[in-house]
């Protein structure tokens, strides 16, 4: 009831015009229809934009790749139960992981085409900061969830603050930091498709160039080879999932 | 002079928290296989970490070799736990990895950090190990992963991986509390043997009075932080077991 009173109220606060909220759906078709259909897919079988497509993967991958490894330090710091100081590198840790995640991947994009100028450094590093905040955010949840038990034997037998990590905590995360590299691939290709958009690397620039000049038709068809590329690469990531969850 | 001396030892969990430990004294000789016993909660697994430190002490010494434990800084403290072995009431061994690997971190204490990080131990340790696995009974599991054991199993991987310290003492937390009686009554035999083998003192929080009289020589009564009873096991008796857990009884 408390639910629908707020709808209720949204909507008049809001002021929605319904009627065209509902016909908003009969409208999106017959555009799609008449000026996005059909798709130019001879635009985009093209050596140029192929090039562009294998830039975006490197992206994703470069990207992914420096994401994670910042991600290790950043989980393990961040980690309360077996962060090396809890009064500094925590907190520490903490805030930067919430400073990767606080800003969105394109300001990122944006923040680096600016610095750098265009290209794909540019949204390589965009992408390594926002691996970076969410995989660094699980990791550490994994890390804080682990027995404790190992961890103090590891201890009690004299190893120092590395050798714990290595074989108190590792062994238990393996399996799960596995799982969270398959998953910040995914996110990053993803993300590594737009990026360009702000001429960060990748195909998103083709995209851009073809919304602005109002390319209906060629936009249908990258539209369709990104759905294509992202269908892929989350067809290889559910074989590799698979594979882990044989490894435990 | 006593292998450890433990003076006036205070530990707290939180600093308005209640004192755990009030002020508990006791010292450990060479060849003593020493009992902690007392109701749940009394703090004898308290006690026992303050031995190295795996819980910071409010206040009071221990000595370990005349040297006191609770000023040393981070490197001291490693070496000094390298020179302590300790078995674990839960075992707290590395489930996904092999025993030969679980009985070898015993070693890290010993071994360089990038070595330890590709297991590359020595030949010397890896000897060792598996003789340790020999004497323990193992042998024939040395490649299974560490979780495929059964209890007993896993605490006998336990005590080859404290004596791979070459410890001078064995800190010992209910070490068969998870075990039924028959194979606690083993893996007990089996670490007195071992200790007495290798001449090491054992400080052991047991739960079990009657496992406690059969094998320690020494034994201190704990209830609620504090020391009701410190002396040989013979001069244990009823009137003062009921003393000590009239706590629990109640
Ligand atoms: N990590 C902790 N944080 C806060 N309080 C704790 C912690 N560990 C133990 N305590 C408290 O300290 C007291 C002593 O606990 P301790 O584990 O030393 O007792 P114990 O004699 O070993 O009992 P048991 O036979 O159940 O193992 C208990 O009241 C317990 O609630
Ligand atoms: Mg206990």
């Amino acid at each position: 009831m408390g639910v629908f009173v707020f709808i209720v109220w949204g909507i008049e606060y809001l002021d929605i015009p319904l009627d065209r909220l509902f016909g908003m759906f009969g409208r999106m078709g017959s555009t799609l229809a008449n000026r996005y259909y059909p798709p130019d897919i001879e635009y985009i079988i093209d050596a140029d934009y192929f090039q562009y497509v294998i830039e975006t993967v490197q992206m994703a991958y470069l990207g992914a790749l420096f994401g994670l490894a910042l991600t290790l330090p950043l989980g393990w710091f961040g980690a309360y139960n077996v962060t090396p100081s809890r009064r500094f590198v925590y907190p520490v840790a903490r805030f930067a992981t919430m400073g990767f995640r606080a800003v969105h991947e394109m300001i990122w994009a944006i923040l680096f085409v600016s610095i750098l100028g265009f290209g794909m450094l540019a949204g390589v590093l965009a992408l390594t900061f926002f691996c970076a905040g969410f995989a660094g955010k699980l990791l550490a949840e994994e890390i804080e969830a682990i027995d404790m038990g190992p961890v103090e034997a590891m201890k009690a037998t004299g190893a120092n603050l590395f050798q714990v990590v290595i074989w108190g905590v590792y062994p238990q995360i393996r399996v799960a930091f596995t799982g969270i590299g398959i998953y910040t691939w995914d996110v990053a290709f993803r993300a590594a498709t737009v990026v360009g958009f702000f001429g960060a690397g990748g195909m998103g620039w083709y995209l851009k160039r073809n919304v602005q000049q109002i390319e209906t038709e060629r936009v249908a068809a990258i539209l369709l080879s990104i759905v294509a590329l992202v269908i892929v690469s989350e067809i290889v990531s559910a074989w590799a999932r698979a594979r882990v969850m044989k490894m435990k | 002079m006593p292998i450890l001396e433990v003076r006036n030892l205070i530990a707290k969990y939180s600093a308005r928290g209640p004192e755990i430990l009030k002020s508990v004294s006791f010292d450990v000789e060479d060849d003593d296989f020493f009992a902690i016993i007392g109701p749940s909660g009394a703090g004898k697994s308290t006690l026992i970490r303050c031995i190295n430190r795996l819980v910071e002490p409010v206040s009071g010494e221990i000595f370990f070799e005349g040297q006191d434990v609770t000023k040393l800084n981070s490197r001291e403290l490693r070496s000094l736990r390298r020179d302590i072995g300790m078995i674990f009431q839960e075992f707290n061994l590395i489930d996904r990895m092999s025993v030969m690997d679980n009985v070898l971190s015993g070693r890290l204490g010993y071994t360089g950090t990038i070595r330890s990080i590709f297991r590359a131990f020595k030949k010397t340790d890896i000897q060792h190990a598996l003789a340790l696995l020999d004497r323990v009974g193992l042998i024939d599991h040395v490649d299974k992963r560490a979780d495929e054991l059964s209890g007993g199993q896993r605490q006998r991987v336990g005590i080859a991986r404290a004596l791979m310290q070459d410890p001078k003492l064995l800190l010992l937390d209910e070490p068969t509390s998870a075990l039924d009686p028959k194979i606690s009554r083993e893996v007990m035999a089996l670490i007195l043997e071992m200790a007495r083998e290798l001449k090491v003192p054992c400080l052991c929080n047991i739960h079990d009075v009657n496992l406690a009289m059969e094998f320690c020589n020494k034994i201190i009564g704990l209830q609620d932080g504090v020391k009701m009873f410190d002396g040989p096991t013979e001069d244990m008796n009823e009137e003062r077991l009921n003393e000590i857990y009239a706590m629990e009884v109640l």
